[in-house]
């Protein structure tokens, strides 16, 4: 624990060793193409395969005609709606798959796909999710029956009337309306699958990329268990997977397609998607339109706040939350403040975009929370003309109120707010920088500084609240212990570039004594892993690392009783160090976990079980609650709109760290991944549902010449119930650094009267803002 | 995807010829690059057909072209032409209004386009349709200038100009 030993996994990626999906070669293996629509909506009137079928090498166009013949051609969603797998009449959003080419190699399934001739008859769509609501717009999910409108779900916590008066009489009241945009996971690997049917043992492999390998496999067996693919006759099996960010949770129509067709065929069917299909067909994160508003005093005290929600959720709730909680853990957007007055309402929406709402690297819309509950506070300090890192010291809960009882009914298990943001203001240097601000405001030049206080809520979760489709959302962790000493270690998370091989086995490595580069550790493989929900919302290491730790223990307490038999002395008279048991006082007198373990097998007291093994599922008392204190420093050039990140300092509290090196690997790659949102990505959307911008020409990425220079440090409070005191960190950048980003540029536009701006803010938005001002 | 084009040029010829050219099917279409008549309905519905080119992407559209107005007294025309793609990629509309006005013995032309692309070549976003169909309005005035001097008409695709075009270069 707190080493930075370097990552296991590396030794392959960086050679080119890693085994990826589209590296799986099967013999007899047919390859799939996906038509898609090129409409928003419209009415398909006739889907013609005769050329396609001409082609050497194309042996099926499948529709969705052919699996209704099976029922196969709708799918549930993991949110209880429906999704078609390929439509039988209409389409609902641009790029739907429409028909399935199935060819001998993939250059014929892709020359197939270009042949096949659709017929459609385009209809009007609704795309803008505030005209969804209206009376006139048409009903979209007609499928549903008795469905009258486009309305999904009503969500709301807090206390609706206590805030209202609060709003009433309040002295300070500020309002902004805020988009979040929709964007993409845009992970390296696009989505894939090799779906492998054996007819005559009626077994189904598939080789997917998924982040949750075991909840697959019973959604499999629960959607297909009618056609014989029950349970035992499927593992699904989950390779390297080159990011996942959420968006490799969900069920894709690709995915039971290949199914589908393995399954008639009796042959290996690979379908992987190109750069363009993932961007415009694959589950869009965020698309929260936030009406923001807080309620506090003219000399700064945070009273309460409201926030209202209308969720665009495309064509399907097809959103990876768990059951209970349709906005995800939105209701953390009371901050990292001390009040108790709020209210929070969410409606969702269906509209011809594509379905999603995915967790992009998000404990479930933390981020939407995050952004309006950040940009918020800064909006108070403007109003009331408070330096915002003097107004959030002042409103912070402070360290010893933990655990501290939020409005919305979370239990925050530890934080130590203040010593966060003091931190990163000595890093960046604050008080020396607002000096800078001043004098430069006095020569009309534009600089900002943005903060973001976040608290994150992560580790999803106790099984009292937390369940996917059912099933509860603990997680595992098996240890296996051979004669020698050495282990294997198998977890029912799936790593997608996290580097659990090497943290796992560093948590066993801390408990056990057994050094980390003898424990290979496994995942993935439904018929060797452990059940489990898998890896998003930073849930691994609160889930199954305590499950690690916890297994671990148990076998040191059998580890305790063979040492107790071998050196003849009572359980009690031992005492434990890392990698061996010694009799109290005499420390000569000792046995190491090696000669333990290989005791366990040649050796082990009568009457006790044989051999050194332990699994637990752990189910967690409560989630943690991780924290960051981030502080971004931009120029903005008045002429051009042009910006430019100066500093950007962030400090985390993730509890108790693993890994330092892939701590900070982790939070570069989520800072990153915050500045894309912040300045660079929108999936945009014309009035025909057309998506504008369904390349990487179009949809900006940043890379390393866009990303600033990211200046990293933390802060431990551990966390109270975790067994090793961590909280997990994957998401803690991606929530937190948007809003310290568009905070900046907001107060470097200030002078001006601007008070917000949605993000992404780009050098255009920035012109026109001031344009319209007349500062340029 | 909507975009609207409007130019305005001048041709060295007498309006009512201009208006002529302008108002026959038969001659306008065979102006504009990459476009054919296929088939006459009645003498203001045709059928034919436009092939365009956005780099390596090339569409084919069947479609209908019908004059909504054809005002000679005052000199203006409206032009709808809608089309599918060839191969169910997608649709493109154009709703083309045309006035003629004369100055001098010369004859000033205002054209404004109004296109609605829908499907695969929408994705390419505005910067790019844009600047090609500002290209391909440009190669339809050359043409036109051309076969009202009475010259040989070519107007098939020239994939350089659409590339010119798509970088901005004009």
């Amino acid at each position: 624990m707190g080493h930075s030993l370097k990552r296991k996994e590396d030794a392959r990626f960086i050679q080119g060793k890693g085994h990826y999906v589209d590296d799986i070669q099967l013999p007899g293996m047919l390859h799939m193409d996906i038509v898609r629509s090129p409409y928003a909506y419209a009415k398909i009137k006739s889907i013609n395969a005769e050329e396609a079928l001409k082609i050497p090498g194309v042996i099926a166009v499948v529709t969705g005609k052919d699996l209704e013949k099976y029922n196969l051609h709708w799918m549930p969603t993991l949110m209880s709606d429906t999704q078609m797998v390929l439509p039988t009449d209409t389409v609902m959003y641009q790029a739907q798959e429409v028909a399935a080419v199935i060819a001998t190699d993939r250059y014929a399934a892709r020359d197939g796909k270009e042949a096949v001739m659709v017929e459609y008859e385009p209809m009007k769509p609704v795309i803008d999710p505030y005209k969804s609501l209206d009376p006139d717009a048409p009903v979209l999910r007609t499928d549903k029956e008795g469905k009258k409108d486009n309305h999904i779900w009503h969500w709301e916590v807090g206390d609706k009337e206590a805030t209202e008066k609060l709003f009433n009489e309040a002295e300070v009241v500020v309002k902004e309306q805020m988009h979040i945009p929709r964007i993409h996971v845009s992970s390296i690997e696009t989505c894939g699958c090799v779906a492998d049917y054996d007819k005559i043992n009626n077994h189904l492999t598939m080789y997917m990329t998924t982040q949750a390998p075991h909840a697959i496999r019973t959604v499999i067996a629960l959607v297909a268990g009618h056609v014989g693919l029950t349970e035992e006759k499927v593992r699904v099996v989950s390779p390297d997977i080159g990011g996942g960010f959420g968006g490799k949770v969900p069920v894709y129509p690709g995915y039971v397609i290949a199914i589908a067709v393995s399954f008639l065929v009796g042959k290996p069917v690979k379908w992987v998607e190109d750069r363009s299909e993932n961007l415009q067909a694959d589950s869009f994160a965020r698309d929260y339109h936030i009406t923001a508003e807080m309620a506090g005093t003219k000399d700064g005290k945070i009273l309460g706040t409201r926030f209202k929600i209308l969720a665009d959720h495309g064509y399907t709730d097809a959103a990876a939350n768990p059951s209970k909680f349709p906005t995800g853990m939105f209701s953390i957007g009371t901050g990292s403040y001390d009040y108790q007055t709020t209210f929070m309402e969410a409606d969702a929406v269906y509209t011809n975009k594509p379905p999603g709402g995915v967790a992009y690297r998000c404990s479930f819309r933390v981020t939407e929370a995050v952004h309006a509950i950040e940009r918020i506070t800064d909006r108070f300090a403007l109003e009331i003309g408070k330096d915002p890192a003097q107004l959030r010291m002042e409103n912070f809960i402070k360290k010893e109120d933990f655990p501290w009882k939020s409005p919305t009914g979370w239990e925050y298990d530890s934080g130590d707010y203040h010593a966060g943001l003091k931190k990163a203001m000595e890093v960046v240097g604050y008080d020396e920088l607002r000096k800078e601000q001043a004098e430069k405001r006095k020569r009309g030049e534009l600089m900002g500084i943005g903060i973001s206080t976040f608290t994150e809520i992560v580790g999803a979760g106790p099984s009292k609240d937390f369940d996917i489709l059912g099933i509860k959302m603990f997680d595992s962790a098996e240890i296996r212990v051979h004669p020698t000493g050495k282990a294997i270690a198998r977890f029912g998370t799936k790593s997608q570039g996290q580097g659990h091989e090497t943290t796992y086995a560093q948590i066993i490595a801390e408990e056990l004594g057994i050094p980390a580069e003898h424990i290979q550790v496994e995942e993935g493989d439904t018929d060797t892993a452990p059940y489990g929900l898998g890896t998003y919302a930073s849930r691994s290491t609160p889930t199954a690392g305590a499950a690690a730790a916890v297994a671990a223990r148990k076998l040191r307490d059998k580890a305790r009783k063979i040492a107790a038999y071998l050196l003849e002395v009572s359980e009690d008279d031992l005492e434990w160090e890392p990698g061996k048991f010694f009799v109290k006082g005499a420390p000569e007198k000792s046995k190491t976990i090696q000669e333990i373990v290989f005791a366990a097998y040649t050796n082990h007291p009568q009457g006790m079980e044989a051999g050194f093994e332990a699994t637990h599922y752990y189910d967690p008392p409560n989630l943690t609650f991780p924290s960051g204190a981030y502080i971004c420093v931009v120029d903005v050039d008045k002429d051009t709109g042009e910006i430019k990140v100066r500093r950007f300092v962030a400090i985390d509290d993730c509890g108790n760290i693993i890994n330092p090196m892939i701590v900070q690997g982790q939070v570069h790659g989520g800072l990153t991944q915050g500045i894309a949102p912040a300045m660079y990505e929108e999936l945009v959307y014309d009035e025909d549902g057309n998506i504008l911008n369904g390349t990487f020409m179009d949809y900006l990425v940043p890379t390393a010449v866009e990303s600033p220079s990211w200046e990293t440090g933390h802060t431990v409070t551990p966390s109270p119930h975790h067994p090793i005191g961590a909280k997990g960190v994957g998401e803690s950048p991606t929530v937190g650094a948007p809003p310290a980003i568009a905070n900046a540029i907001v107060d470097a536009l200030a002078p001006y009267g601007i008070t917000h701006l949605d993000i992404p803010i780009t050098p255009y938005k920035v012109w026109k803002a001031l344009r319209e001002k007349g500062a340029n | 995807m909507k975009t609207t084009i409007e130019k305005n040029f001048q041709v060295d010829e007498p309006i009512d010829k201009v208006w002529e050219y302008l108002s026959d099917p038969a001659k306008i279409v065979t102006c504009v690059p990459g476009a054919s008549l296929t088939d006459t309905i009645d003498e203001d519905n045709y059928k034919g057909e436009v092939s365009l080119k956005f780099g390596p992407v090339k569409a084919k559209y069947n479609g209908q072209i019908t004059f909504q107005e054809r005002d000679k007294d005052n000199y203006k025309m409206q032009l709808l032409g809608k089309g599918l793609d060839s191969k169910g990629k997608g649709s493109a509309d154009m709703l083309m209004n045309g006035v003629l006005v004369e100055k001098g013995g010369q004859t000033d032309v205002t054209c404004t386009m109004e296109v609605t692309i829908t499907g695969m070549l929408a994705q390419f976003g505005s910067r790019l349709i844009n600047d090609v169909s500002g290209s391909v309005f440009d190669q339809f005035v050359k043409n036109f200038r051309a076969k009202l001097a009475g010259e040989e008409v070519d107007n098939t695709l020239s994939a350089g100009s659409m590339i010119k075009g798509m970088f901005g270069k004009k």
